[in-house]
């Protein structure tokens, strides 16, 4: 018996010597509890909003947001001025000579160059390549670059030979230079030439795709694949004692699936400005945990809190608001946000859940092709149709009873006050008997003769209580008989790629803040259109406006635009906006924005100490 | 001893590529692109046929031989090495990147996961063995008497009730109500009470059900009735004369118990925010990492090997009638 366990206690004794090795020394200023693990710091490979907040705070663009500003104002950054053509398609950007690495080299022009190109380069798979075709030349860039990878790929006298493989890198270099507009005038001074105006290019230039990269850092680590004569960047750039960045904080440690830690970076040109010396940021999965986290004090802020009894901590914040009924309504009429107000009232653990708006809409496809996948008449090619299963449906009821999570009911796919300048259209209001009529005058009265729909939707996150309460309104109001077809996540999004259904759920979230974020998923061809939806005059106004150089007309026709989808054409049924729920006090942690984006300067928060009883 | 330990060695490459083999043409058939976004979001056309270049996702001929070449250090020596400024080295057995962690190949995501659950994964086993072997021998010392049928219900108890539910109630007790615990930390031995203590619940029942039997039977044998009539003391004859024999099935059944619990549970990871391995046996396949879904597979039917070889040799220590056969 002993000679059993004697060996195994001795390993069990090293492993758990090793464990307490392996501790972190000091709590950080603040504790930021991520749900899911960031999966990349890599510029060019950011896809999640968690990706996005970590990276805003070791990158800094030309630009950044104010993000406390209820228009999240544009701030230089690394530039410290800039100047528009008169044909606003030239930007010119004076860099700050202040601005450095972490390693104490200087920002430069140069440095912002071989980053856009390096999103620009299909061998980079970024998810936002897109982003970087509104620049001159990047588009046509690109496809050369694709097209001449399969050439290469596809002929065996080229293919393994490195030199060969060498020699089309060089020549895409060239074809940068030559092609694209974006230029490094002196190591200061950066030009970037547009495709066409676009109004909201500063803004752009804030989000982390477009951040400098470390030129020094990528070269060292870029190798040519002789195969298939792609450029291949070594994972490794991204680990703490190699990343080299120019923003507010350092990333300083990184244990998979853990935590990350951020130090402030003394060399940052603002470093005045940055409240926080250190940041934890620990994952936290289950969600549960996460509450308990925040609740025992291991964590200041978590900002995606979804356990099952989420519905009764926010039914129990809306009764603590009701209690202040009084103190709250002169602080909401002096306009002060949700946080604010929060900030104003007593700390108390039942007002430390927060729902605020978030940048993402919630909806139902319409397949709007002229078949169905089995190959029969599709009704909902009709727009008849399709406004009649929007207009009979009780979202009030499916927010308050089904949802519980303090989402504002949708009538448009943009999140009303999300964009400046954009004028939400009203929707199509609910009207049973209007939307009754619709459908008998699609041929179909009561119902009759209407196919089964189907409607298709992906497992977990309750997606399958929002289509019950939906199909109930159909088959009430319409007369139409609804079969629900639940799918595994992966396999659900594979379906809506080939066109494989009827109508399903589905949801967008914006980028960047102009409505074409949002507008441009309905275009035609768009590789986000799932809904096969194609109209003429809706591409027309979307072209309308790009080309606009006015930018109240060019409002106009975007908001036109929008109205033109939610009113008339009706490719999607909006449900409700979403909602970012977080967990932290008020009273103690400043400097958190209300705005819909959920854009957050991390590294200039600050978290006051706390008060004698800390539930 | 030495001709099963090498044919046994000798067997493992073989099976593992059995394993490969069949895991890669599941996790090839599973439905979805693992190049897409959040929300569905997908990649532009360009990106995606670069991407599938790179990856060899193109072909399932060209991947499943580029992906054996590199996994069983075929390729290691002829790969194209990395150019010295890059500080790349290159592992002997090459797993791949995680399509889901760009930041991280398979072969780090494994190597920072896997000490850790091999520590839960040990403690777990070790407490399971205490308490079963501990609990299995009462019961047997007066079977049908009180001790027996509370260490049965305990027993029973720890087989049926799943994890997430003990933990759950363990992390509610422990931390939630009396403190005794943080939340959601690793880095401290103290962190590894609960999770152990849950994932070894079920391990002791098992084994207290399968020692109670041993035991029994032993006790009633002619050997321990002799050992008896020498006149040693109830204790000796229980631990030198009946325990060892009752412990050969708990022998056997230790080997995939440890090759289970040191690759760790998606459950208890979870609850108990551990960065063990269990969460990429499930979350690999929900993302569709091709590599982390091998790459996890092939360590856990490795270690899994490894472990039924080492129980035989103890079997083979613990009762020598068994022949190498």
């Amino acid at each position: 018996m002993i000679r059993i366990l004697a060996p195994l206690a001795l390993l069990a004794a090293l492993l758990v010597w090793g464990l307490s090795q392996d501790s972190q020394a000091t709590r950080a200023d603040l504790v930021i509890v991520n749900r899911n693990e960031v999966s990349t710091l890599d510029p060019s490979q950011l896809s999640w909003q968690h990706d996005f907040r970590m990276a805003r705070l070791v990158f800094e663009g030309l630009t950044r947001q104010d993000a406390t500003d209820p228009d999240l104002a544009i701030l230089p950054a690394v530039a410290e001025s800039w100047t528009l053509s008169d044909n606003a398609t030239v930007y010119t950007f004076r860099l700050r000579p202040s601005a450095r690495w972490s390693n104490g080299d200087h920002v430069t022009a140069h440095d912002f160059v071989s980053a856009w190109r390096r999103m620009l380069l299909p061998d980079a798979a970024a998810d936002y390549l897109t982003l970087f075709h509104l620049i001159d030349g990047g588009n046509t860039f690109t496809q050369w670059r694709a097209e001449a990878l399969k050439t290469f790929a596809a002929d065996a006298t080229r293919r393994n030979n490195a030199a060969a493989a060498t020699a089309l890198w060089e020549e895409t270099r060239q074809r940068f230079v030559a092609d694209v507009g974006i230029h490094a005038i002196d190591d200061l001074t950066l030009e970037v030439r547009l495709v066409a105006p676009t109004p909201y290019f500063l803004d752009l230039v804030a989000f982390p795709a477009f951040v400098p990269q470390h030129a020094a850092t990528l070269d060292a680590i870029q190798t040519i694949d002789p195969r298939t004569a792609a450029l291949v960047w070594a994972p490794i750039w991204t680990k703490p004692d190699r990343l080299v960045t120019n923003g507010p904080m350092r990333l300083v440690q990184w244990r998979f699936k853990r935590s990350m830690r951020f130090e402030r970076d003394p060399g940052y040109w603002d470093a005045s400005s940055v409240t926080l010396n250190s940041i934890d940021v620990p994952t936290i999965e289950d969600p549960n945990a996460q509450v308990l986290a925040f609740r025992s004090g291991v964590a200041d802020w978590v900002s995606d809190v979804s356990p099952g009894y989420r519905g009764d901590m926010i039914a129990r914040k809306d009764n603590y608001w009701k209690a202040h009924e009084t103190e709250i309504a002169p602080l909401r009429s002096a306009g002060k946000n949700p946080i604010e107000v929060d900030a104003a009232l007593p700390a108390d653990p039942a007002n430390f859940i927060h729902v605020l708006p978030s940048f993402g809409t919630y909806f139902y496809n319409f397949n709007c092709g002229p078949t169905l996948p089995d190959g029969r008449p599709n009704p909902f090619a009709d727009a008849r149709v399709r406004r009649a299963f929007s207009m009979c449906i009780d979202k009030q009821s499916l927010t308050r009873n089904v949802r519980r999570s303090g989402e504002r009911e949708a009538n448009s796919l943009i999140p009303p006050g999300s964009i400046p300048g954009h004028l939400s259209p009203k929707g199509l209001l609910r009207d049973d008997a209007a939307a009754a009529s619709w459908l008998a005058q699609a041929g179909y009265p009561g119902g009759a003769n209407f196919p089964e729909v189907e409607l298709l939707f992906n497992k977990d996150g309750g997606h399958d209580i929002i289509a019950q309460a939906i199909s109930r309104d159909w088959e009430r109001a319409l007369g139409v008989k609804v079969r629900l077809v639940q799918k595994e996540t992966k396999v659900f999004s594979s379906d809506l790629k080939a066109g494989r259904f009827m109508v399903s759920r589905a949801s967008w979230f914006g980028d960047y803040g102009d409505a074409t974020t949002f507008l441009d998923i309905n275009r035609t061809g768009n590789g986000n259109n799932d809904r096969r939806f194609s109209s003429s005059a809706f591409d027309a106004l979307l072209d309308a406006a790009a080309s606009e150089t006015n930018p109240a007309k060019r409002a106009g026709l975007l908001s036109e635009a929008e109205r033109l989808l939610a009113e008339v054409e009706c490719p999607l049924l909006p449900l409700f906006h979403y909602v970012e729920v977080s967990l932290f006090d008020a009273t103690r942690l400043k400097g958190l924005g209300a705005h819909p984006r959920q854009i957050q300067d991390l590294a200039r928060l600050r978290l006051l100490p706390s008060a004698e009883s800390n539930p | 001893m030495i001709r099963l330990l090498i044919s046994r060695l000798l067997q493992i490459p073989l099976a593992l590529l059995a394993v490969y083999t069949i895991t890669l043409i599941l996790a090839w058939a599973v439905p979805g692109n693992p190049l897409e976004g959040p929300e569905g979001r997908r990649p532009p056309p360009e990106v995606v046929a670069a991407m599938q270049a790179r990856y060899r996702l193109d072909s399932f001929g060209g991947f499943y031989l580029s992906y054996l070449a590199d996994a069983s250090g075929f390729t290691a020596a002829t790969r194209p090495a990395q150019p010295a400024s890059t500080g790349v080295t290159q592992p002997f057995f090459d797993l791949g990147p995680s399509l889901q962690y760009p930041d991280r190949t398979v072969n780090e995501i494994i190597a920072s996961a896997l000490p850790v659950s091999m520590l839960i994964g040990l403690a777990a086993v070790a407490f399971g063995l205490t308490l079963g072997i501990v609990a299995g021998t009462l019961g047997a010392l007066r079977p049908g008497s009180f001790l027996d049928a509370g260490t049965f219900i305990v027993a029973l108890a720890g087989i049926s009730i799943p994890t997430f539910v003990t933990g759950t109630l363990l992390q509610w007790v422990f931390t939630v109500q009396w403190g005794l615990f943080p939340v959601a930390e690793w880095g401290h031995p103290r962190d590894l009470v609960l999770p152990a203590f849950t994932l070894g619940l079920p391990t002791a029942a098992y084994i207290a059900r399968l020692v109670r039997i041993g035991m029994i039977e032993q006790l009633a044998s002619d050997h321990v009735r002799t050992a008896r009539a020498k006149g040693l003391s109830e204790f000796q004859v229980i631990t030198r004369h009946a325990l060892r024999n009752a412990l050969l099935p708990v022998i056997s059944f230790l080997g995939p118990a440890l090759a289970m619990a040191m690759t760790g549970s998606f459950v208890v990871e979870r609850l108990f925010v551990v960065p063990g391995l269990g969460q990429h046996f499930v979350n690999a396949v929900q993302n569709k990492d091709l590599f982390l879904i091998i790459g996890v597979v092939l360590v856990y039917a490795t270690l899994l090997m490894l472990m039924n070889l080492v129980v035989d040799l103890l079997y083979r220590w613990a009762d020598p009638r068994i022949t190498a056969s």
